[in-house]
């Protein structure tokens, strides 16, 4: 058993994400920083089916009833115990010691995983809480108090002390054009990845809201059309969101590049107020047609 | 047909943009041939599929040479079958709906009228869970989306725009415009399926 303690300002449960009922409209959820997720959930020595959590708003403060191995990662993120310790590192949890989850000023999203996984139940073949439609086995925010069932711990204490270098998280992040670049004039294109943009406070795990460059957008409708994880979508107004786990499963604006997947923790963990420039990459395969 | 880059783990296949029930036809027939390769989920919608594939399993290129192949030999369409027939009722008091009848140059009875006197066909679901786009509007209603969507449409309003009917299934933002609302849940994760819209369902709004 696990016992959440703080349970910080926003804390859900998150696996790798929902596959299998986009379209029945479904989001995927999972992390909005996938790469320090998987990083977590590799420290403490779980499958990477397994959930972790995702908290907003540090301090997240937790106890174990048995040792586990622990591990805490996402940007500028660390743990305390008996003493203090970098995160990105398992560590050796004492059956009811508190693990104090701190961070600092630009801590976006932190990702706490237990060994053994939450044994909870799988909700449309998914552990991850997508809240705007109550969906998950725990399908709102964790609590203080809340006790999550932990799985059998599979991770050696040896492991303990193991570290994974964190991602260095700039103020860059590569993008691919499109898939809808062709349709903006290509001033907006040419603006958009040489453009500083500027992280707006109402981001969440839907999308990174920027602000700077108004990009113009292409004229008339677009016909709603499937999403993924780091497009880059042109409202109206033209000022670009880059959409996360939660996005909308099909949308109507026009994309006008995709944040590739190894970059997605960049953006999702830029914090309000700082800049954010993407830099064009070009697949190996320039789009076709036939 | 033509086949986009979408990130590094997607492609967009578009096909002829516009909003057809056979188009619908054809993109489903496109993301099901791509499903049935195992290759990842395929994404329908009015006239385009999202192709995803694993970078970890599937290389890059291997994957924009099938992407290439399935836009360049599509799979023939099939309709979806007829489906059940699912009634809506439906109260019809939402905020835009004296504005839509009166640019659609009708009376409120009058726009009612039109919208519970067909059946529509599910064409796809998207955005929200449970959400089904609904096909086709009697052409006299006049329904562009909202100059700028509300930011938040309660869970159950009846809307219509551009030609199609929807119901909110979750309080979610919305750029449609709200005629109506029923107390009829569209998703419940703990039925299956969650959706109670399925492709190819005919939808009828009963008024109450």
């Amino acid at each position: 058993m696990m016992r959440i303690v703080r349970s910080g300002l926003r804390a859900t449960i998150q696996d790798r994400g929902r596959t299998g009922h986009t379209r029945e409209g479904v989001p995927p959820s999972g992390p909005a920083d996938p790469t320090a997720f998987a990083a977590a959930l590799e420290l403490a020595g779980c499958d990477d089916t397994d959930a972790a959590i995702e908290v907003v708003g540090l301090p997240f403060v937790f106890r174990c009833d048995d040792r586990r191995i622990v591990a805490a990662t996402g940007r500028d993120v660390r743990i305390r115990t008996r003493t203090r310790i970098p995160g990105w590192t398992g560590v050796l949890a004492r059956p009811g010691e508190d693990v104090i989850v701190e961070g600092s000023a630009s801590t976006r999203f932190a990702y706490v995983a237990v060994s053994g996984g939450l044994a909870l139940p799988l909700v449309l073949g998914s552990r991850a809480t997508y809240l705007s439609a109550s969906l998950g086995p725990v399908p709102r925010p964790l609590s203080d108090g809340d006790e999550i069932p932990l799985g059998a711990s599979i991770a050696g204490f040896e492991t303990a002390g193991r570290h994974i270098e964190p991602t260095a998280y700039g103020n860059v992040a590569r993008a691919i054009a499109g898939p809808h670049d062709a349709r903006f004039p290509d001033t907006s294109v040419t603006a958009f990845f040489s453009a500083a943009f500027t992280v707006l406070p109402d981001s969440d795990r839907m999308g990174v809201r920027l602000s700077g460059v108004a990009l113009e957008p292409p004229a008339g409708e677009l016909l709603t059309c499937g999403i993924v994880a780091g497009a880059v979508q042109v409202p109206r107004g033209g000022a670009p969101i880059v959409l996360l786990a939660d996005h909308q499963t099909t949308g109507g604006y026009p994309i006008i590049a995709t944040v590739v997947s190894a970059d997605l923790g960049i953006v999702a963990q830029a914090a309000p107020g700082e800049e954010l420039r993407f830099e064009r990459v070009t697949p190996e395969y320039a789009g076709r047609s036939s | 047909m033509t086949v986009r880059p979408f990130g590094d783990r997607a492609f967009l296949i578009e096909l002829e943009q516009r909003i057809d029930p056979a188009i619908v036809d054809s993109a489903r027939a496109i993301a099901d041939d791509w499903e049935r390769r195992g290759l990842g989920e395929a994404i329908p919608a009015y006239a385009s599929v999202v192709v995803t594939f694993d970078p970890a399993r599937t290389a890059w290129p291997d994957a924009a040479r099938a992407a290439a192949a399935l836009a360049g030999s599509p799979p023939p369409a099939s309709a979806p079958g007829t489906g059940r027939l699912i009634e809506i009722p439906t109260v019809y008091d939402g905020p835009d709906l004296a504005d839509t009848a009166a640019r659609s140059g009708l009376s409120t009875d009058e726009l009612v009228a039109l919208h519970s006197g067909r059946e529509y066909r599910a064409l796809f679901l998207g955005f929200m869970p449970g959400l089904a786009y609904c096909g086709m509007l009697d052409p006299r209603i006049d329904a562009p989306r909202l100059p700028s969507p509300r930011s938040r449409v309660p869970g159950g309003t009846v809307a219509i725009a551009s030609g199609q009917t929807i119901v909110y299934p979750v309080d979610s933002p919305g750029g449609w415009r709200l005629i109506g609302r029923t107390d009829i849940a569209v998703f419940r994760p703990e039925r299956v399926p969650a959706a109670l819209i399925g492709v190819g369902d005919r939808l009828r709004f009963v008024p109450r």
